[in-house]
């Protein structure tokens, strides 16, 4: 999200439509390419062990010969991350309209939401686990204490900043609190929501990987454990990469979802 | 074309016109925590005449926008009374007998414009449907020139654009006063003649009161029928000045030479006004 912005700034001129796109993407792509050349000669060069770091080429040879197994545990922690990020952004949207809503609720909640962000929650995994198995719900637990977070503050953050004189103007008529809450207040945040979301979107991968590291019998946080104890390095870098290629993936979800949702918010982030 | 009556500061006027659509009778404003209280409006008297256009001008930090947020209903008094149309300005503003219009248009930006200019009317009336508040809202954009750009979002019309669905919202509500503070202040010299035109045209037309701050003096005196002049610390009403030109007026007004008299006259009641109130 960060690169484009200064991809902007080296453009001298605006150049139009594929140009553009291809001038910011190229200088990117290349470097990519030129470490992974430079990552296999190193690799042959220096005769590095394929169990300490394995050559690109052993990672994608990996890569293919366990596809059905690697493709079979995308699914599930997909499904994980899916499952639990929309859990985080149901209950992240929930508590930010309850704390703003309800005056003395909200003043009771906040500052325990903003105590129990201070825990640090990877550390939560084994008690999920104790608490509910080796299943699916251990890993919504973990995404949904990691990730709900960024949303209720955005959200909250988003229905805070509404203009001052706005609200006097709709008080003036005699605006009900709902009224205010969902005609101008939530609309009003959807933007630096969506903000919050997509920062959801990327931790939600991370908690699966967690809540699977402490204990799963399937998916790629699994799979990339297992392969670390039979050292199977280059089976740990594929799995690696498709958790990347998952990250990537959900990040980019939702921010088209941004763009449907939001149409109208100011965009930061312009090719 | 002849009197103009010079109230000499603290001077209350006696006689209270019955047909005054808003009257401020001692009205004091003290602002801050008690340690730090501050007195921002001291023993403001104030008419203004139905149907009549006033204007507030005075420097900056004189309490003008605070004495318009008292009309308004916004800012209660801590002393004196305010009566708009009978009522407290809090109640007529329940009842849309009050228009308001700030600086900044304060457009929702994921509303199209014809749905901004029914906003205020739709959160005030629960009753009228989606319809007849979008033919509400085109009949007020036609009125203030923009009936073709109701389906353009704020982002896409400029910021006299944005000012006029302002202008919009306010008068949907069929208020009995418009109240302004510093309107056209953000927009740029063409674009504010051209709004304080059109503002007068819609003045001509709906009847309505205007009360207008502002910090221009020309455009007081293009404007309205009579202007107040509030001095700075504390912020009281130091004279005001009846502006005898004829209307309809156009931009060429300001080439007569009686507007150019009131101006200087204008000037001078300003610089005055910029003496503290308290002899020290």
């Amino acid at each position: 999200m960060s690169e484009q912005p200064l991809m902007n700034l080296s453009q001298p001129q605006p150049v139009s439509g594929w140009n553009a796109a291809t001038s910011s993407w190229l200088p990117a792509v290349i470097l990519l390419l030129v470490t992974i050349v430079l990552w296999e000669a190193a690799v042959r060069i220096f005769s590095i062990s394929s169990f300490i770091v394995p050559a690109p080429s052993e990672i994608a040879k990996s890569l293919v010969a366990q596809w059905g197994t690697l493709m079979q545990a995308t699914v599930v922690t997909a499904g994980e991350i899916l499952f639990g990020f929309l859990v985080s952004v149901i209950v992240g949207i929930a508590l930010a309209l309850v704390i703003v809503r309800f005056d003395w609720l909200g003043r009771a909640l906040y500052p325990l939401v903003v105590l129990f962000q201070n825990v640090p929650k990877v550390a939560l995994a084994p008690i999920f686990i104790l608490w509910f198995g080796y299943g699916l719900a251990p890993k919504i637990g973990l995404i949904l204490v990691i990730a709900f977070f960024p949303v209720t503050l955005s959200m909250l953050a988003g229905m805070q900043s509404v203009d001052r004189s706005l609200l006097s103007l709709v008080n003036s008529v005699g605006a009900s609190p709902t009224q205010i809450l969902f005609r101008i207040r939530v609309p009003h945040s959807l933007p630096s929501l969506m903000a919050g979301t997509k920062i959801a979107a990327t931790l939600s991968v991370i908690g699966a990987i967690v809540g699977e590291f402490a204990g799963a019998s399937d998916g790629l946080g699994y799979v990339i454990q297992f392969a670390s104890t039979q050292l199977d390095t280059p089976l740990v870098f594929a799995a690696l990469l498709l958790v990347s290629v998952l990250g990537i993936a959900f990040y980019y979800a939702a921010e088209i979802l941004e763009r449907i949702v939001v149409p109208w918010a100011p965009k930061f982030s312009q090719a | 074309m002849q009197v103009e009556t010079i109230r000499p500061a603290g001077g209350r006027s006696t006689h209270i016109r019955h047909d005054d659509l808003i009257s401020a009778k001692g009205v004091s404003v003290v602002m801050g925590t008690d340690q730090n209280r501050q007195l921002i409006l001291r023993d403001i008297d104030l008419s203004v005449p139905k149907g009549s256009f006033v204007s507030l001008i005075g420097p900056s930090g004189c309490g003008k926008s605070t004495l318009l947020k008292v009309l308004a209903g916004l800012v209660s008094p801590s002393s004196g009374s305010v009566s708009v149309a009978g009522v407290s300005p809090g109640e007529a503003a329940r009842k849309r007998m009050i228009g308001l219009v700030f600086q900044d248009a304060n457009l929702l930006p994921w509303k199209n414009a014809v749905d901004n200019a029914s906003m205020l009317l739709g959160i005030a009336d629960k009753s009228m449907s989606r319809a007849a508040l979008r033919a509400r809202g085109q009949e007020m954009l036609e009125l203030v020139g923009l009936g073709d750009a109701a389906h353009k979002r704020p982002n896409e019309l400029s910021g006299g654009m944005r000012q006029r669905v302002a202008i919009a919202r306010a008068l949907a509500l069929d208020p009995a006063v418009l109240l302004m503070d510093e309107p056209f202040g953000a927009l740029d010299a063409i674009t504010r003649d051209s709004m304080g035109q059109s503002l007068l045209e819609i003045w001509q037309r709906t009847g309505k009161t205007i009360v207008l701050v502002t910090h221009s003096i020309d455009e007081a005196i293009q404007l309205s029928r009579q202007v107040h002049v509030l001095g700075i610390n504390p912020g009281r009403i130091t004279q005001s000045l009846d502006i005898p030109l004829p209307y309809p007026r156009d931009t060429s007004v300001t080439e007569v030479p009686e507007f150019v008299r009131l101006v200087l006259q204008l000037r001078t009641m300003l610089r005055s006004s910029h003496e503290p109130g308290d002899a020290t």
